[in-house]
């Protein structure tokens, strides 16, 4: 989130795209409550009739996948209108920057693309440059090859009636959609966009986000108190998880993972840290040296210094593609031995899922640690399979609950939060700190006899306050942990903070990273966790602040409550919430302010300490300015649309059927991965949660009181569909795709209707993906139906959008 | 006198009220199967383990299709008809709101359940030692400076608990504030003689599960004298059919355990 939960109350009008907030965020839905209830108009867009619609003032549907068409059709409507707030587009956007003469685009397809790499060149997207290195600009906007001109060209063809063809959207509503979201460009109004899976899990799903983000700021609501970009993170604590580098291609603090193309330190330095000549960008990756330097001073303590460049080849080079579906292709090829499972359950979760369950078998070894047994950790004994043809060996661990340990929990809005550990953990069960910790004394005991490179693995800095050897009933200290997070100095140092000579000592905690360095002075675990814990007592962890007392601005913000990154920043890019004097665009909901008499910034701690309009908002671009459009993207510098892999229908706007830029694991790996056609998967389909389980269910397809509420896998239809299928209510019925079949129990519903798209009618169902056969309350995965096709830059499978039919099971009625 | 207010235009559904309900009096889980009832709508109805129920209603408002979510459990009337004909007092109406069970001096006659306007109270027939059950209004908890489970888990305020007067001027202001939004009217404000459980909602009650038709004044049951002798006559046949349920439930549990055994 730019944003932050309690945020949601400042805004005038929310869309929920791509969110089932109200089923999948329940709590969090008290904060879209009160803005409804303060006069806020809620827009719910979904295939489906959810309860978020019920909760909604407008609700519009739209088919699975066509996220792109439906939002630049609400781009377009702004630019033809001229809705937007141009004094912030002209400042602080790059719709003034002019683009190279190579830039084209034709029939779907941006210049620079390689038909058999499937790759574009993005040299071809790139900003032209002046004599002196920096972007050309055309501050009248006419330039046609400035942003905003080439973005008009573009949007163009995204007119209502070609977007309502698509989408199937009723045109009434849509108009209506477009008329209440662009009311915001006003400097007095602000909308907020509220997006989860629904968005991501698409071939296309960055450039999902990417639409939202484009429009967000021709409206001028990024950096706003009730705007932004928030991402409903889909569990409580997957934001402190990417925040610690849980992602393939990122260490901590979201530094890139090194490649071959890093052969020494100074290489990745070369490589990673981005240039400006502008003295009006902040270009705050700039600092990349000093956190990558202090990450491992952190990791390597003592062992790391300048001789061996700071431990930096001990760290493995990604040499290919790591994310899930590429894994369970790998681990399907047999060339993946053995397999940790820390809280996920693949053969549930995992698109595919027949495919994945078949590449489990061809493990040696797997390792599960959970709360619950899952579908994943007996994968040996699942339905079909006998036991005693399986080779695996499988230990599960039995792992505590978020209650029997105590630790940090790190909300969408970045809100890092303190909790104790409320009851002893039960039985044998271990937090994941400890089962890590003993892992790591374990290892490196057998690796101190012998091994292959053993310096990575012995060289380790690991002190946690629990001793040298394993020790069941010593847990490690967690704030020794988050001491190592915040990070401190390793050796005395005076710093330059602005005009302010410092000195610190060897051994104190840092106070925020602007003071980490690049010469091993530093250690530092998570560069944008420096500052939640800047002292060696407890007392000094600012993540356990429970004050409830607001800032000046009073909009919510509740700065000692926790501790939000970076630096306690509530709201980010929050200078572009005012004008270059430092005046609040919007008075009446300001975040901050520029003081005149004090020469100091009020309200929230603001993107970096420069007085106004000495330095660019969007510090954590080179150039300072939010990118309408992006060169950096894998399938183009703007959002186009395109069909999901399997599509009922052939793309209404060009001859490029699917995104030209993703992966077709079909044509590497063809088998098991085959690809329905609309003759005989003639239904659209797609899955999604319920409030009443959790993911792949483990935990609470567990609990008895869940299990009544939802009991069995069920899949939602139409009384249209239902009609022409002969189905009704509670029958069992099968729902397959070309890559498996499931059953499942019919909810036959007025809250799924037809989509008319282009003269032609096509039907969409829907099936809860929490289900599988282990545990208490069973049934079929969803996942059965899915494919291994997955987003153009995150690899993120498209769960979202498939081809599959439906049909009574015989002898099936319930 | 504390009420609870809810209000069906902030329900979202997510049953967070029910579950918490199970968690708190430690009530069982219900074996069901898909959706027994209405839309999500599980278990079908309440029952001796399930003294709250979320239902699932699709409605049309205004040409609009919505999806509107009510809340099913003991209203607590001010003059409860079920205390009126018990005819040990078993149920009582307590000061602070809850109407309140004795288990102790139950007969088990169940003249509440037919007395309840509601149709709230239900009984516990597969049990050797059967009583009545329903929603206390965590009288446990009101008694402890609490609010009751399914209020302290709401987390959109659908549901809160306060004053009876306060939540109904309350109530009166949200309609006001809104007059196009909300049905003009607050359930349990008046029906049955005025309730500690009210309503407010954008859509006619009936439509979410609620009976339009309870008369305005307090439903006391008037013979209850003359039927004194009665209660015995139902408890023996109450034991008999406790006991037939008894039977046919033992038997299903003993098909079960055959049936895991079988499993593995």
């Amino acid at each position: 989130m730019t944003n932050h939960w309690i945020d949601i109350i400042n805004t005038d009008v929310a869309m929920v795209m791509g969110s089932n907030i109200v089923e999948n965020h329940p709590i969090a839905s008290k904060w879209l409550t009160r803005a409804k209830e303060r006069g806020a108009i809620i827009i719910n867009c979904d295939p489906r009739y959810t309860r978020t619609s019920s909760f909604a003032d407008i609700y519009c549907k739209f088919r699975s996948g066509t996220d792109i068409a439906f939002v630049n059709g609400i781009i377009n409507y702004a630019l033809e209108n001229d809705f937007i707030n141009k004094d912030y587009v002209l400042d602080y956007t790059n719709a003034s920057f002019l683009i190279s003469e190579k830039y084209s685009f034709n029939d779907g397809l941006f210049s620079g693309y390689n038909n058999d790499t499937r790759a574009y060149d993005k040299t071809f997207w790139a900003y032209e440059l002046d004599g002196s290195g920096l972007p050309k600009k055309d501050l009248s906007l006419q330039h046609p090859r400035c942003v905003f001109q080439l973005m008009k060209k573009h949007f163009k063809r995204y007119d209502i009636d070609t977007v309502c063809q698509i989408t199937g959207a009723p045109k009434d509503i849509y108009e209506k959609v477009c008329r209440t979201y662009t009311s915001t460009w006003a400097k007095n109004r602000v909308a907020t966009w509220l997006y989860a899976m629904g968005t991501t899990q698409h071939t296309h799903g960055t450039q999902n986000i990417r639409s939202y983000s484009i429009l967000q700021l021709l409206l001028g609501n990024v950096g706003l108190a009730g705007g932004g970009i928030n991402a409903l993170r889909g569990e409580s604590n997957v934001q402190g998880s990417t925040d610690m580098g849980l992602l393939f291609h990122l260490l901590p603090g979201y530094l890139a993972s090194p490649t071959k193309a890093d052969q020494t330190l100074e290489d990745y330095k070369k490589n990673n840290t981005p240039k400006t000549n502008d003295p009006k960008s902040a270009n705050w990756w700039g600092n990349y040296p000093k956190y990558i330097t202090s990450l491992l001073k952190a990791w390597y303590g003592n062992n790391a210094t300048p001789d061996n460049d700071f431990g930096f080849n001990y760290i493995p080079k990604r040499s290919a593609d790591y994310s899930h579906i590429s894994l369970f292709e790998t681990m399907y090829s047999g060339k993946i031995k053995g397999l940790f499972l820390f809280g996920q359950n693949p053969a549930v979760g995992g698109p595919n899922t027949n495919k994945e369950r078949k590449a489990l078998d061809k493990l040696e070894w797997m390792v599960a640690v959970d709360i619950f047994e899952t579908d994943t950790s007996v994968f040996w004994k699942r339905p079909g399979v006998n036991p005693a043809d399986n080779q695996t060996e499988v230990f599960l661990l039995p792992a505590c609950s978020s209650i029997e340990k105590e630790g940090s929990v790190s909300n969408s809005g970045r809100w890092v939060q303190w909790r104790y550990k409320a009851v002893e953990p039960i039985g044998e069960s271990r937090s994941d700190l400890w089962i890590l910790d003993a892992l790591h004394k374990a290892v490196k005991k057998e690796y101190a006899k012998d091994g292959v490179y053993r310096e990575p693995i012995l060289n380790l800095n690991w002190n946690y306050g629990n001793g040298a050897e394993i020790d069941f009933h010593k847990e490690p200290d967690v704030h020794f942990v988050a001491r190592e997070i915040n990070g401190g100095f390793v050796q005395s140092k005076e710093v330059m903070i602005l005009k302010d000579l410092k000195s610190f000592k060897k051994g104190d905690q840092a106070p925020s990273f602007a003071t980490l360095q690049d010469d091993g002075s530093t250690s530092c675990g998570s560069w944008i966790y420096c500052g939640s814990y800047p002292g060696h007592t407890p007392e000094k962890n600012n993540m356990a602040r429970r004050k409830k007392k607001d800032a000046v601005n009073n909009i919510g913000l509740y700065p000692e409550w926790s501790w939000a990154w970076p630096v306690n920043r509530r709201i980010i890019y929050n200078r572009a919430s005012v004008d270059l004097t430092g005046k609040p665009l919007d008075l009446k909901r300001w975040v901050i302010r520029w003081n005149e008499t004090t020469l100091k910034w009020e309200g929230d701690v603001p993107d970096g300490p420069w007085p106004p309009n000495d330095k660019y908002p969007f510090i954590m671009k080179p150039d300072g300015h939010a990118w309408l459009f992006a060169p950096n993207l894998n399938d183009g510098p703007l959002p186009e649309h395109y069909e999901p892999l399997e599509s009922p229908v052939e793309n209404y706007l060009s001859s490029q059927q699917v995104n030209p830029a993703v992966k077709l694991w079909y044509k590497i790996n063809p088998e098991g991965n085959p690809v329905g056609d609309v003759t005989k998967y003639p239904i659209i389909g797609t899955t999604y949660r319920v409030s009443e389980h959790w993911q792949a269910g483990a935990m609470t397809r567990n609990i008895p009181w869940l299990a009544e509420l939802v009991p069995d896998v069920f899949v939602e239809l139409g009384y249209e569909l239902a009609n022409q299928k002969n189905i009704k209510n509670g029958d069992l019925v099968v729902v397959e795709t070309a890559r498996g079949s499931m059953d499942a129990f019919a909810l036959v519903t007025r809250r799924f209707q037809p989509f008319h798209l282009n003269g032609k009618i096509v039907h969409e169902v829907g099936i809860v993906w929490h289900f599988g056969y282990s545990g208490l309350a069973r049934g079929d995965s969803a996942n059965l139906l899915t494919s291994h096709i997955g987003d153009a830059n995150t690899m993120i499978p498209e769960y979202k959008a498939f081809l599959c039919d439906v049909h009574r099971k015989e002898g099936g009625a319930a | 006198m504390k009420a609870l207010l809810i209000d069906s235009t902030r329900c979202i559904g997510c049953r967070a009220c029910q579950v918490a309900c199970k968690e708190w009096n430690e009530l069982n889980a219900e074996e069901t199967t898909f959706f027994s009832g209405k839309g999500y709508q599980n278990p079908p109805d309440l029952s001796p383990s399930t003294w709250t129920l979320i239902t699932y209603n699709e409605v049309e408002v205004n040409n609009r299709f919505d999806w509107v979510f009510g809340k099913m459990q003991c209203f607590h009337c001010n003059v409860p008809a079920c205390a009126s004909a018990c005819p040990v007092s078993a149920l009582e109406k307590t000061e602070a709101g809850p109407v309140i069970y004795h288990a102790s001096i139950c007969l088990g006659c169940r003249y509440c359940q037919l007395a309840c306007p509601f149709k709230v109270p239900r009984f516990e027939w597969n049990k050797i030692i059967p009583e009545i059950t329903k929603c206390t209004m965590c009288a446990d908890r009101i008694n402890a400076g609490m609010e009751p489970a399914c209020a302290k888990v709401c987390s959109t305020d659908a549901i809160v608990f306060g004053e009876r007067d306060e939540l109904i001027a309350e109530a009166e202001d949200r309609i006001r504030k809104n007059p196009t939004f909300y049905i003009h009217h607050i359930y349990g404000k008046e029906e049955a003689g005025g309730t500690c459980v009210m309503h407010i909602s954008n859509v006619p009650f009936n439509e979410i599960g609620f009976d339009t038709n309870i008369p305005m004044d307090p439903i006391v049951s008037k013979s209850s004298h003359a039927m004194k002798p009665i209660p015995y006559v139902l408890t023996g046949l109450g034991l008999v059919l406790g006991g037939v349920s008894w039977v046919v439930n033992r038997k299903k549990e003993l098909e079960k355990e055959t049936k895991s055994g079988m499993e593995g």
